[in-house]
């Protein structure tokens, strides 16, 4: 049994399971909700339900007292939904999210394309007038076979609708990157829902703004990126877009051309394994090391927003605070798996 | 009147400001710099005191409420457990030397940090870090209180609970906690939220309520296991303020790093000091344990705490200094110290025993590596003493570590058979250290521990001169009462007399 779970102030809709509780459809749909011990007891979890029922589980009667569970409260590491539930959380309330609903749409596939080896562009132009979503959001495709439905963030801009490109990446063993690859045709009629996550450019702070990109994370940058310049942000725009060697630096010929077109944007590609007698002549190294030599290793005043294998981003994020910018400036997409949630992880930090 | 008629509710975060924001006022009469005398001479510099986030938004209103109602609930549970006598219902009346060690190490301290962070609500610039430190200020004067009550029932029944207070300050063991608040509070405000809202709140917490609240759980102790409950629901906010603070200072400037990289290796060591009570309580003085003092680490020292430093390592923080020196001491430390406080039982608050066959099978299981190379054969020996009539007490004064206070009872961290000894002369002086760590700190300011007030070198001195009875009576205690061997103590003879009524027709 799946049922819609609502989070105010954010207004996102999430599905949880019967049985799963509410903190993890919500941090595994990528809504952060505050918690610490996970265990009922601490209330850093508490929050508000609206409307619909719930069950209280394990939470300690000191953590959620009784006349707290009058008024509606629960511990969202321990409840479990027994309806649609809407629930209001100590979240701040994003002004650049636009909160667009999700829903059900149909495409046709119009075209694959290979990008490199193992990444193929796959065009959707979905049925009369397109999705509304924001540069940076995802959509989960439905694939046929009995596979289900897999995530995959949007490579086109919001502008492009109802044409939508997804570059997907050929995991080893996986059904669902395999069947892209090998067996989807154009012409191929799908359906897909969405727009899903949180992560979009900060618009309204009105800073500079820096992308680190790697391996096949450069979907919502690309997105992100195109709908800026098409959009006329002026302020600074840089990318830093990193993969191993020249065969797989897909899209590079137009970052340079965009980069040539528009005095605000910055392309820095860098290439961490290029075999050393090749001819190229930009930067040889990781992404978080092209940006440390690229700004001076100070960052402060921008915003940054990561996309990339976890190691990468994991380097990132250390190289942004070393040179002073930290988590309220620093955006991750992220799709937490079933193993991360499970990771110890300090309370340190609330997003990244 | 001009009235707003915007019908949009108020996020929580507005409502929150709206409700603090008076208590922020720019000062004219006098200078921010007279009004918060405190913040700057540590060496930490803020630009910006708005960059505090308080991610509890909770007003004193709320505050009041929450509280109000915890503490309905807990002494509705605390007089049922005093009608039905709960203190029956323990495993083992063995399980109270736990309890007393608690109310006489650890309570006193949830008091004096009380009263820091009362200091720390008038002396921190930010509105945000005033409110909730005024906040934690109440809560640990609170669960000092819940506590002491949550003790007094047993306190009608048993020996060695009276007196805790005076304990605090005049026996051996209850220095070493003493002297890690007294060193807290006579420090400045931000090197204070790295001792206790740091150190003491998010890497010694775990370590320390959930060993002792899982005891009492396992041992039947009700009284306990609720003030557990109403404090742990306190905690995630005294562990928020105490992280918030530590990224506040790394990322207001670079210059703070060094000093809160020294602040973090001191009060890293200083606290695991204070855990070698809580492990040798695990160890040595439940009926029925938990889990090792060892697995405990594992778990909450090495992997909650582990998972925070890397974290930090982001800004640049490294482990502290004596992680390792931490480490190489879990096989050891509890073992060194009951067998410490097994032969200076006589100048205990608690009784001591010597670990039952069973016990050290559990030990050896547990420690296969050191307990039956190591300390096994001690206890044997110790054994044998007392069969033969001649118990083994020691009756010398070991040196005292001028930084952590304790009788330097541990060995080398790579040679478990020598005794680990420092010392430094300091101005004409001699002092004495357990371990590098204690040393280095005393380095780093001399002339504050060498203030420190020792209460054990009062025994040798007059008027005392060396009379144990003497010194119990200053303590408020009874020697041969309140001290000793648990065999053939009033505690063990009373609980079986009480639960043989209570149980059978006798
Ligand atoms: S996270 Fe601690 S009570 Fe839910
Ligand atoms: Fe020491």
């Amino acid at each position: 049994m799946t049922y819609q779970l609502t989070i105010e102030p954010l207004g996102q809709t999430v599905a949880v399971e019967a049985g799963q509780t509410l903190l993890d459809a919500a941090l595994r749909a990528g809504v952060y909700l505050p918690h610490a011990c996970c265990h009922g007891l601490c209330a850093t979890c508490k929050v508000q339900v609206v409307e619909g029922d719930i069950e209280h589980g394990k939470a300690s009667s000191f953590a959620l007292m009784d006349f707290e569970r009058e008024e509606g409260k629960c511990l969202a590491c321990c409840a479990r939904a027994e309806s649609d539930v809407v629930i209001e959380a100590e979240i701040e309330e994003d002004p650049d999210s636009e909160n667009l609903p999700v829903s059900d749409f149909a495409g046709v596939v119009t075209a694959i394309e290979t990008l490199t080896p193992t990444i193929k562009a796959v065009r959707i132009t979905l049925d009369a007038a397109g999705m509304r979503f924001q540069a940076g959001q995802y959509i989960n495709l439905e694939l046929p076979e009995g596979i289900g439905s897999r995530a995959f963030s949007i490579a086109s801009p919001p502008a492009a609708s109802p044409e939508i490109e997804l570059n997907v990446r050929i995991v080893p063993g996986g059904q669902g990157t395999t069947y892209i690859h090998e067996q989807m045709r154009v012409g191929e009629k799908i359906r897909l829902t969405g727009p899903y996550g949180r992560f979009f450019v900060k618009k309204s702070a009105r800073t500079p703004v820096l992308f680190m990109a790697g391996g096949s994370g450069l979907s919502s940058p690309r997105s992100m990126i195109l709908d800026l310049l098409d959009e006329g942000f002026a302020l600074p725009i840089t990318l830093v877009y990193g993969q191993r060697h020249r065969g797989e630096l897909y899209d590079h010929e137009q970052f340079v051309e965009l980069a040539a077109r528009h005095a605000n944007f910055t392309y820095l590609p860098a290439l961490s394994d290029e075999p050393p007698e090749s001819d190229w002549t930009g930067f040889r190294g990781f992404v978080h090391e092209a940006a440390k030599a690229h700004f001076n290793n100070d960052f402060r005043g921008w915003k940054a927003y990561l996309c990339g294998p976890p190691q990468m981003v994991d380097a990132a994020i250390t190289a942004l605070m070393q040179g002073r910018l930290f988590e309220r400036d620093i955006y991750t997409e992220k799709f937490i798996s079933a193993a991360d949630a499970q990771q110890v992880r300090s309370p340190l930090f609330r997003s990244l | 009147m001009d009235m707003k008629t915007d019908k949009k509710k108020l996020g929580l975060k507005e409502k929150y400001k709206l409700l603090t924001r008076d208590l922020g006022w720019e000062t004219t009469y006098h200078t921010a710099d007279e009004v918060f005398p405190y913040v700057k001479y540590e060496g930490i510099k803020v630009h910006d005191w708005g960059k505090w986030e308080d991610p509890f938004r909770l007003t004193m209103d709320a505050y009041w409420k929450y509280q109000a109602e915890k503490e309905r609930k807990y002494y509705a549970i605390i007089d049922a457990h005093a009608q039905n006598n709960g203190h029956l219902h323990i495993t083992d009346a063995r399980y109270l030397s736990a309890l007393k060690l608690f109310v006489q190490a650890i309570s006193p301290g949830e008091y004096a940090a009380g009263k820091g962070f009362a200091r720390l609500g008038r002396e921190f610039p930010g509105v945000g870090p005033r409110v909730a430190c005024q906040m934690q200020a109440i809560d640990e004067i609170r669960h000092a209180q819940t506590q002491i009550h949550a003790m007094s029932n047993y306190n009608k029944f048993y020996n060695g609970f009276h007196a805790f207070a005076d304990a605090r300050d005049r026996m051996w063991y209850c220095s070493l906690p003493r002297s890690f608040f007294d060193d807290a509070l006579s420090a400045g405000p931000f090197e204070f939220m790295i001792a206790i809202g740091f150190s003491f709140e998010y890497v010694l917490t775990n370590l320390l309520f959930v060993p002792f609240m899982s005891g009492a759980a396992y041992n039947g102790d009700m009284a306990t296991v609720t003030f557990g409950f109403s404090a742990q629901s306190d905690e995630a906010r005294h562990m928020t303020l105490g992280l918030e603070c530590i990224k506040f200072m790394l990322e207001q400037d670079p210059d703070n790093l060094p000093i809160v990289q020294r602040w973090i290796d001191k009060w890293f060591w200083r606290g695991f000091r204070i855990l070698g009570v809580v492990g040798t309580m695990m160890d040595y003085m439940l009926p029925k344990r938990v889990m090792s003092w060892r697995e405990a680490f594992e778990i909450y020292g090495a992997g909650n705490g582990g998972a925070l430093f890397n974290d930090l390592a982001r800004y640049g923080v490294r482990l502290p200094l004596e992680w390792n020196d931490a480490v190489k001491a879990l096989d050891h430390m509890t073992h060194q110290l009951n067998l410490g406080l097994y032969q200076w039982s006589f100048g205990t608050a608690f009784h001591t025993g010597i670990p039952s066959d069973e016990d050290m099978a559990w030990l050896s299981k547990k420690y296969p590596d050191t307990f039956d190379k190591y300390y096994r054969p001690r206890w044997e020996h110790i054994k044998k003493l007392k069969e033969a009539g001649t118990p083994f007490v020691n009756t010398g004064l070991a040196k005292l570590c001028q930084v952590c206070q304790i009788p330097t009872p541990y060995t080398e961290p790579d040679d478990p058979t020598a005794l680990c000894l420092r010392e430094s002369e300091y101005k004409g002086e001699l002092y004495h250290f357990c371990s590098d760590g204690c040393q280095r700190i005393f380095h780093d300011e001399p002339e504050k521990y060498i203030q420190a007030v020792l209460p054990m070198p009062q025994l040798f001195q007059p008027p005392l001169g060396g009379d144990i009875g003497a010194w119990m009576n200053w303590v408020g205690l009874k020697n041969g009462v309140d001290n000793g061997d648990y065999d053939g103590s009033e505690d063990q003879k009373n609980f079986a007399a009480w639960r043989a009524t209570a149980t059978s027709n006798q």
